[in-house]
């Protein structure tokens, strides 16, 4: 068994880990995962024992502590007992010696086997792993990347150690070998101790039963590999997996916001985080239970923006809303999609604070929301269907964006200027005197939207409720319109919900979909789930009138 | 492995020099006679020597057919004759060849395997106490010119201690033979060679601790020591292989300097290889034997080249894929 305990690792006094907990049991598959940077070939690396920096904590392989141990100890347990495939990389094979001699050479060095044996064995193992016999006595500079790959994993298995820790083990292979690679490790590695470190998810889904995220040097989540991509719970997970191209997330891709940095205080996630509170720029947080795995957040993963239990509405006899419950977890974009007359701009009104519900209740966070309040529209704002009517024709576009600032009585008047003409260079406007002192009727209908939108930003909402925004936009504009929502839910982290027909719109750029019917929710679930596989006939039908849903490349495209 | 255009280019450099070797004495000015046999063969010439001459230089006839009889003579291994040893050309020189080749030959040897040696050791222990020694030890060296270090181990260990021989190859008087002649000549050959060895080696030294530290950074290093492999394969095996490469392609440039250096040394320890013979051929102005000389070591250099290059192929596959 491997046991890391309160490992810390740093280099010229900055510090790679920070106290890294961890086991691996005698046959399991453990997956680190985690952004270049985060300190995953670090941790490979000083279970080699092969680090210069300055190592604290313990690294217990069965009963010794091999941190311990002195460099001529050390070198006999290196490869026999602990064995890294490394990543693949310029120069990483020795360039003057043939791979198979570079292969069969820890067993020779080892005194496991004589020369002509070690020699054999390597062959075969590197013929198992996809290397052509003729190129056994190939030079590393003969091999493409992906077969200098090969010859790694086939070198860390040669002397069958107990620990095998894989470095990013596919990353040089084209979409078929990976496939093949990922099924010859699944054999070799059946019944061994095994450290995967990826920044790959699907060879963590393929290979791991359990994984770990690393950021900035902790483990910020440890659980079961299918718990943890399915329904991530730390907010920096699931923006991995958002970031992570693969075949069943169907979204545009999204970046995370910000980049890692190394030297901050409290949870290392927080200028990052779209829920950070105070404590987190003070405390680390703890790794603790939550939902059946370990999450170290101070608020316990991620956390619902706004919620709503059993709301209701009804317009005389139509019940225009009945019942429903929804939750909008914080930094996700939320697709509420359903056919007109379903119900769904009732609910966004009420959502936002404009209608009152005849029944149910509304959260912010975990706050029951009251009566519409100054303080529930800033956190919460609407962006309506129609971007001429929403605008009052007698203000000009600074006076309009600055107006929800006047009305809530923020600021100076040159705050409020300055405030205003930043969203507006935010959503992509010019901020010319001339363009700030247009009047709406001069505007185009894109124009006119990006003004609303900045309108809604410039109280700084953490939640924004698009109804249909590009409705009244021909489809050339609507798409500029969608990507500027998707870069500022990115970059401000907010939390989207959006209301829409068109379900082709709402696979684009959510990472949920809640789909509408009469009223009620008919289905709900992740993005790719939804749309690949629905439940209700009413999602169905929704497919099925969606126009050119089927052919991914015309979506991708008209970007 | 050494292709065609490889061998190609060694005969273009071959072609040209012997091309210059033909038209440099005729563009001198003058009568092309005394440029092409110098002062001494004047004084001997009579009207009988100079038609004679005349006609086998065909220097009556046109300047191409004098090019087809210069390089018909060079097929023949006619350099032409010498008048101040009364030999052929080929003849003095090759007479004087062995010692040079002995002693230069050594002396690159010695000097790249030992800069090799030094250079790994001391990439290995960069900063330690044996490296900082031999660095400064070896900058130190680079200061000296040859010729003065020769002087200096001259009047130091055949002066003063008189434990070594003055001058010379051998004792050509002794009239020893076989066992007794060879350590003679070994004796000889100490001085002159310690002197260029010395002389040479600062340059392969620094380039092979240069490399190997350069070497000890690559990833493959880092496999090595995962794979538990013993200290002293990663440092002879993974490191000190690769770092030898850079020195064996610099060895071939180092040979012409080497050519000087012999010159210098040979004169200062009246060692009587091709060095010594080429000063005494300017002092008597005997330009068929300088002429010669000329010829023969572009030859050695060339030829030196090659080998190298051969070695190279075998020690560096990524040589042989490039071509
Ligand atoms: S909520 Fe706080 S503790 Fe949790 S991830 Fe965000 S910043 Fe870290």
């Amino acid at each position: 068994m491997l046991k890391i305990e309160d490992l810390k690792v740093s280099f010229d006094g900055e510090s790679i880990l920070r106290g890294i907990n961890l086991e691996v049991a005698d046959d399991e598959c453990l997956a680190v995962i985690g952004e270049s940077g985060a300190g995953k070939t670090t941790l490979g690396l000083s279970i080699m024992g092969l680090l210069n920096g300055n190592t604290a904590g313990q690294i217990n392989l069965g009963d010794t502590n091999i941190l311990t141990l002195s460099e001529e100890e050390m070198r006999n347990l290196r490869w026999s007992h602990v064995a890294m495939a490394f990543q693949s990389s310029q120069n990483r094979l020795n360039p003057t010696h043939r791979i198979l001699d570079q292969v069969a050479e820890p067993l020779i060095a080892h005194g496991k086997q004589e020369k002509a044996p070690a020699r054999e064995k390597a062959a075969g193992l590197l013929e198992k792993v996809g290397i052509e016999p003729e190129k056994l006595s190939h030079y590393p500079h003969e091999l493409s990347g992906g077969e200098q790959q090969r010859v790694l994993i086939a070198m860390a298995l040669v002397n069958e150690p107990e620990l095998l820790i894989l470095d990013e083990p596919i990353s040089s292979l084209d979409a078929k070998s990976q496939v093949e690679m990922i099924a010859f490790l699944r054999r070799a590695i059946a019944g061994r101790m095994t450290l995967l470190v990826t920044h790959n998810l699907s060879t963590a889904a393929k290979l791991a039963s359990r994984t770990a995220t690393l950021y900035g040097g902790r483990i910020v989540e440890l659980g079961p590999t299918n718990l943890m991509l399915s329904q991530p719970r730390h907010p920096y997970t699931r923006a991995l997996l958002r970031s992570y191209p693969n075949m069943t997330t169907v979204k545009d891709l999204q970046g995370i916001k910000g980049r890692m940095d190394r030297r901050v205080i409290g949870c290392p996630f927080h200028p990052r985080c779209t829920q950070a509170i105070p404590i987190c720029r003070e405390q680390i947080p703890a790794l603790e239970n939550h939902e059946g795995r370990l999450v170290a957040c101070h608020r316990g993963g991620i956390i619902p923006a706004l919620s709503v239990t059993d709301i209701s509405k009804s317009f005389k006899t139509l019940k225009a809303v009945d019942g429903v419950s929804l939750v909008l977890e914080h930094g996700e974009t939320l697709a509420l999609v359903g056919q007109s007359g379903s119900g769904k701009t009732t609910l966004a009104r009420m959502l936002s604070g404009i209608l009152e519900p005849d029944a149910g209740e509304i959260f912010i966070e975990h706050r029951k929301a009251g009566q519409p309040s100054k303080d529930f529209h800033r956190t919460v704002q609407l962006v309506f269907q129609n971007p001429g009517e929403a605008l009052s024709h007698r203000l000009t576009v600074l006076e309009a964006v600055r107006e929800p600032l006047e009305v809530q009585g923020i600021g100076t008047r040159a705050e409020q200027d300055k405030a205003a003409r930043k969203v507006i260079e935010e959503v992509e406007l010019p901020t010319t005197e001339e363009f700030l002192d247009e009047y709406p009727h001069h505007l185009s209908g894109g124009e006119l939207q990006r003004v609303n939108i900045a309108r809604a930003l410039v109280l700084n909402p953490q939640v924004l409720i698009a109804d249909e925004p590009t409705a009244f936009l021909d489809s050339s504009i609507q798409a500029k319109v969608l990507k500027l929502l998707m870069n500022l839910q990115e970059n401000r982290g907010l939390s989207m919900l959006f209301i829409t027909h068109d379900i082709a719109v709402a696979r684009k750029i959510s990472d949920r979909i809640a789909v509408m019917h009469e009223g009620r929710i008919a289905e709900q679930g992740s993005t790719s789930q939804i749309i690949t596989s629905p439940s209700s006939p009413h999602t169905q039908s929704l497919l099925d009138s969606a126009a050119g849903l089927h052919s991914d490349t015309e979506i991708a495209r008209d970007e | 492995m050494l292709t065609k255009g490889n061998l190609l280019t060694y005969l273009i450099a071959l072609l040209i020099i012997l091309t210059l070797n033909f038209f440099l004495p005729r563009m001198m000015p003058g009568d092309p006679l005394m440029a092409i046999y110098g002062d001494e063969a004047l004084v001997q010439m009579s009207p009988q020597l100079k038609a004679d001459l005349t006609e086998r230089f065909a220097l009556d006839q046109s300047l191409a057919e004098q090019f087809a009889s210069y390089w018909l003579a060079l097929f023949r291994g006619d350099l032409g004759y010498s008048y101040s040893y009364n030999a052929p050309v080929t003849e003095v020189i090759f007479g004087r060849l062995p010692w040079t080749l002995l002693l230069a030959g050594l002396a690159l040897l010695l000097s790249t395997a030992i800069g090799i040696m030094l250079g790994i050791e001391s990439g290995w222990r960069r900063g330690g106490r044996f490296d900082s020694g031999v660095l400064s030890g070896m900058v130190t060296l680079s200061g000296f010119p040859d010729f003065f270090l020769g002087i200096l181990l001259l009047l130091l260990f055949a002066v003063n201690l008189k434990v070594l021989p003055l001058f010379g190859a051998e004792d050509v008087y002794s009239g020893l033979s076989g066992f007794a002649r060879l350590i003679d000549i070994g004796e000889h050959l100490i001085l002159p060679l310690t002197t260029l060895v010395l002389a040479r080696i600062t340059g392969g030294y620094l380039l092979t601790r240069n490399t190997m530290i350069g070497v000890l950074k690559e990833p493959y290093i880092l496999l090595a020591r995962a794979k538990g492999l013993k200290p002293r394969t990663v440092k002879y095996r993974h490191a000190g292989r690769n770092s030898m490469l850079p020195v064996m392609t610099q060895t071939g440039i180092w040979m012409g300097l080497m050519v000087t250096g012999v010159l210098f040394i040979e004169v200062v320890f009246s060692y009587p290889g091709i060095g010594l013979l080429a000063y005494d051929a300017l002092t008597f102005r005997d330009y068929p034997v300088l002429q010669g000389l000329l010829l023969v070591s572009a030859f050695c250099v060339l030829g030196a080249n090659f080998i190298v290059d051969l070695l190279y192929a075998r020690v560096d596959p990524r040589v042989s894929y490039a071509h």
